[in-house]
């Protein structure tokens, strides 16, 4: 990649109209498998390279990228970002000015651009005092120092070392087990594996040099079942910040098994009920409600945009005493994980909310500058295309001392989810909806029938407020979480919980199955 | 060779054709895309993320002895298209063979489509900056309830493609979109609730800013106070928005990609009535004005207008190359490619349930209790497949033909094929969001659960 002092330049010219500068460079080589029909159909593989460069002012962000990284390419657009996004020739003009900061804050006044009327106001406050930091005279050097990470992910086998001959047996082996499950009612399989090895540079205006390798892996099976009159999926998965050696914890044959018994399960189960009923939702589960119904309204740029519930809440009880919510992203093989954010701050392990108790918002550089506080290593990006938000990495709802057992032993009838599918939250009001990929019905504290079709639907704060069982059984899943426009990897767990009166959406009792 | 040398746009699909042939590779095919993308948020008239960017990548497909291998590439030098070659090669050894697996021929006639405005290039950046501001000035003076602009943004994409294969195509095509998002939210009394507008065009001047931002200020107002009702059985009317979401789903049952793989739920029906005599459905990839309208898919075949559903009436299916040579028909144009980073996959391009007689008005009239919805959370959720769907739904209620209460946190639970044989009513209000486009309809009867 590009030299250090290379990068220290970028940021010279990328800064002088800024408060922050950075560059975000990252090269990255990815491989996917897909089987479907019975056949290897996809084999693809790609080389994906690129930067991005962010200037802050204030609380205007400009931000750019390229695939061309060469020394020039950067230079040329860090001259853009600076000036935003004006043509070449007026770039060409005001490097050749770049020793005069008032200069140049003068020439982009009188250009005309103006990142939003508060620059603008801010720009002619500093001419007018004639205290411009650096006025004519050379601009402080960026100094750029490596930073080293505590946190350990080691890597056990390298997918680009692993022939793609053992990703497509891999990738058949699931999708034979999921087969032979019931050769007559199992439709279609398809299974999909992928790998990525992505290596970041982080380089930002106040120093930090952050170079990073992120290694991840995942295997995904789908199952379609059919008895000629009703047609019903299955699903699993599994992925962590991982190489290869994934696959001899967790074996493709299994996994495959697992899809095609759910689906299968699901063929025979009738429509859930609709109405409002206590649910016991398993450890197994995996902690997809926590991350939706709780984890996005912590993230600190919704709540400073005033668009959360918990926004202005800190401190107060948000939640049942039984509730601790952490995000960490330094769990060792998370598919969540990784030893820096995009930003180059190091991961951390941040309790959210401890014994209902709201303690901690998840931020970036901005949000955390905004408030206050240090940042918390959650500033993520899905690629260089784009500028880092608040996320989460792993999140959990730390178990508690019931055993699952018990918990469902004590409900007398309810709705027993043990696996859940996708979900969204709206973060302003809380209301959430999950569907429900397996789920029982639980008649006399014992789990009953399997029904289909369920979703869970209510409101994050309510909810938390009357979860009156946690378990000590943590599970965790992956998930691809998406916000702005922007996916990244996941992981999140919760125990075996009840939340009694929830709405569970099916169909009405009284018209059957047509 | 110069290894080094750059290349772009139709040179270096060339090139990569020239390479192929050079090693007697059976079939190839070339995609170039570099697009140039700009955004402009703002918040409180101040722009709070500028985004300017330029991406560029080459994606190379190969099908040798009757497999198929994919690689891309960021890298656009001559060496970069060797290598992409030589791994599509070495990918397409590990994969299995198929005999339907074909590239198409060049075709005699493209659709001719103004897709491209070039007016985007001569707007200043300040003048683009307006445009988001004047999207937020209309949602935030709408009514004095609207409180916090949850996003405002003017999006514009630029593109320009080059495909090339070894049967003879050589194709280039530029353009662009532009459009605004709004999201507001609204506050009285403790409760907050949120509006969401978007509209994408081809032509900036087609572009109504103030629309949006009214549009997503009016929607965030009529929610406030929201409450959630009892369970009921009741007609629901959904707006266009609703109904565009629902056609996602139905989009992929209807490729033949689905139907060859036994995961549609419209397998066998040709011929069959699979929705109310009011249903009409097709996709328009040559659509004037349309986001998705190209002279050609992501293979290099011209595109076409495709009836699906007519009268309630299944005709047929979406088909690129490969189906339509598995099924023995023509490809009806509809391979079509996210990025370089993916071969292409069939899909829908416009999109849309055409529109009917009814006034929308005349619909929420002619209702005597029902459900106007305007919002359901978790499509993504929905299973195409079995056509299964639960989603989180809010509204307003409708009593004698009137809008009365706002309601949230409801649910609505079934599957598609029952609501499309519902559908009693299709309004006159086409309207496209993005790719998806689609009247209001009143649907007869769909459990609404509450509490």
């Amino acid at each position: 990649m590009i030299a250090k002092v290379d990068l220290e330049e970028v940021l010279q010219v990328a800064g002088r109209n800024g408060d922050f500068a950075e560059v975000f460079m990252e090269r990255s080589t990815q491989t996917r498998v897909s089987m479907e029909a019975g056949k290897i159909e996809r084999v693809i593989s790609g080389r994906d390279q690129g930067a991005g460069i962010r200037v802050v002012r204030g609380e205007n962000t400009a931000y750019g990228y390229t695939t061309d990284l060469t020394r020039d390419g950067l230079i040329k657009l860090a001259h853009q970002v600076a000036v935003g996004g004006q043509d070449d020739a007026q770039n060409s003009k005001l490097s050749t000015e770049s020793g005069d900061m008032s200069n140049n804050v003068e020439t982009a006044g009188k250009t005309g651009f103006e990142i939003g009327a508060g620059l603008k106001a801010k720009a002619e406050a500093q001419t007018e005092g004639g205290a411009v930091p650096g006025a004519a005279e050379t601009p402080t050097p960026i100094v750029l120092q490596k930073r080293e990470s505590l946190v350990s992910l080691p890597i056990e086998q390298r997918p680009d070392k692993v022939g793609i001959d053992r990703k497509v047996a891999l990738v058949k082996e699931a999708e034979q087990a999921a087969r032979s499950k019931d050769e007559q009612l199992i439709r279609q399989v398809s299974a999909g594996y992928a790998d990525i090895i992505q290596q970041v540079t982080i380089a930002n205006s106040e120093g930090v040099y952050v170079e990073d390798e992120r290694v991840r892996s995942r295997l995904v099976v789908h199952v379609v079942a059919s008895d000629g009159k009703v047609i019903q999926t299955g699903y699993d998965s599994a992925g962590g910040t991982k190489g290869f050696e994934l696959f001899e914890e967790v074996k493709a044959a299994d996994l495959g098994m697992r899809a095609a018994e759910r689906a299968l399960l699901m063929l025979k189960a009738r429509r859930a009920p609709a109405g409002r009923m206590d649910v016991v939702i398993s450890g197994e589960a995996g902690g997809t409600m926590i991350h939706e119904a709780c984890g996005h309204g912590l993230e600190a740029d919704l709540v400073q945009k005033n668009l959360s519930v918990y926004a202005g809440r800190k401190g107060e009880q948000v939640a049942s005493e039984l509730v601790t919510v952490i995000d960490d992203g330094t769990i060792s093989g998370k598919y969540g994980s990784f030893r820096f954010d995009d930003e180059g701050n190091p991961a951390q392990r941040n309790v959210l909310i401890e014994k209902g108790i709201l303690q901690k918002f998840m931020y970036d550089r901005i949000t955390s500058q905004k408030d206050g506080v240090n940042p918390t290593g959650n500033a993520r990006r899905e690629t260089f295309r784009y500028r880092p938000i608040p996320r989460m990495s792993t999140t959990y709802l730390a178990p508690g001392e019931h055993s699952p057992e018990e918990i469902i032993r004590e409900t007398d009838s309810g709705l027993f989810v043990r696996r859940m599918g996708g979900g969204q939250v709206n973060t302003t009001t809380g209301d959430f909806v999950f569907e429900v990929l397996e789920g029982y019905l639980i008649k006399d504290g014992k789990i009953d029938e399997p029904v289909r079709g369920a979703t869970l639907t209510g409101n994050g704060p309510e909810v938390l407020q009357k979860i009156d069982r946690v378990g000590n059984d943590p599970g965790f899943t992956i998930g691809t979480c998406g916000k702005d426009g922007q996916g990244v990897p996941v992981s999140d767990a919760q125990p075996t919980i009840r939340i009694p009166d929830l709405v569970v959406g099916g169909i009405l009792e009284d018209e059957g199955d047509n | 060779m110069n290894r080094d040398e750059k290349l772009v746009s139709s040179e270096l699909v060339a090139a990569v054709i020239e390479e192929a042939k050079d090693r007697n590779v059976e079939h190839a095919e070339a995609f170039f895309d570099r697009e140039e993308e700009l955004s402009i948020e703002v918040r409180e008239g101040e722009v709070e993320n500028l985004k300017i960017a330029q991406d560029a990548g080459l994606g190379v497909r190969v099908i040798q002895s009757g497999r198929l291998g994919y690689a891309y590439t960021t890298g656009l030098t001559r060496g970069d298209v060797v290598g992409t070659l030589e791994a599509a090669l070495a990918n397409a050894r590990a994969a299995s063979e198929d005999a339907y697996y074909t590239l198409p021929q060049p075709a005699k006639n493209y659709p001719e489509l103004d897709i491209d405005d070039s007016s985007l290039g001569e707007v200043s950046l300040e003048e683009k900056i307006e445009l988001a501001r004047r999207i937020e000035r209309s949602g935030r003076s709408f009514d004095q309830l609207v409180r916090i602009t949850e996003q405002v943004s003017y999006e514009e994409v630029r593109f320009e493609i080059a495909i090339a294969n070894t049967e003879g195509i050589s194709l280039t095509s530029k353009g662009s979109f532009c459009g605004g998002v709004a999201a507001f939210v609204a506050g009285k009394d403790g409760d907050l609730q949120t509006g969401f507008s978007v509209d994408f065009v081809r032509k900036l001047k087609e572009l109504d800013v103030e629309a949006i931002g009214k549009e997503a200020a009016s929607k965030a107002v009529r929610m406030l106070g929201a409450q959630r009702l009892k369970t009921k059985r009741v007609p629901v009317i959904m707006d266009p928005y609703v109904v565009a979401s629902f056609l996602g789903m139905m989009a992929s049952a209807l490729s033949a990609e689905a139907v060859q793989k036994g995961r549609s739920l419209f397998a066998g029906k040709v011929g069959e009535r699979v929705a109310s005599t009011e249903v009409n459905i097709a996709d328009d990839g040559a659509r004037p004005g349309g986001i998705l309208s190209s002279p050609f898919d992501g293979e290099g075949v011209p595109t076409q207008r495709t009836v699906l559903v007519e009268g309630g009436v299944l005709q047929g299916f979406l088909h690129n190359s490969y189906t339509a040579a598995k099924d023995g028909v023509s490809s009806t144009g509809n391979a079509v490619r996210g990025s370089f980073q993916s071969p292409p996959q069939l899909g829908s391009t416009n999109f849309y349930l055409s529109a009917g007689k009814c006034k929308p008005g005349e619909i929420i009239r002619g209702t005597g209790e029902g459900f106007y919805l305007t919002e359901v959370m978790g499509m993504h959720t929905a299973n195409p497949i079995s056509g299964d769907f639960s989603l989180g739904a809010a509204g307003i209620w409708i009593h004698n033909g009137e809008l009365t209460t706002p309601v949230r946190g409801m649910v609505i639970a079934g599957n598609i094929l029952e609501l499309l044989d519902r559908v009693d009513a299709v309004g006159s209000d086409l309207r496209f969001f993005a790719s998806k486009g689609a009247p209001t309809i009143r649907v007869a009867n769909l459990t609404v659960s509450g509490q």
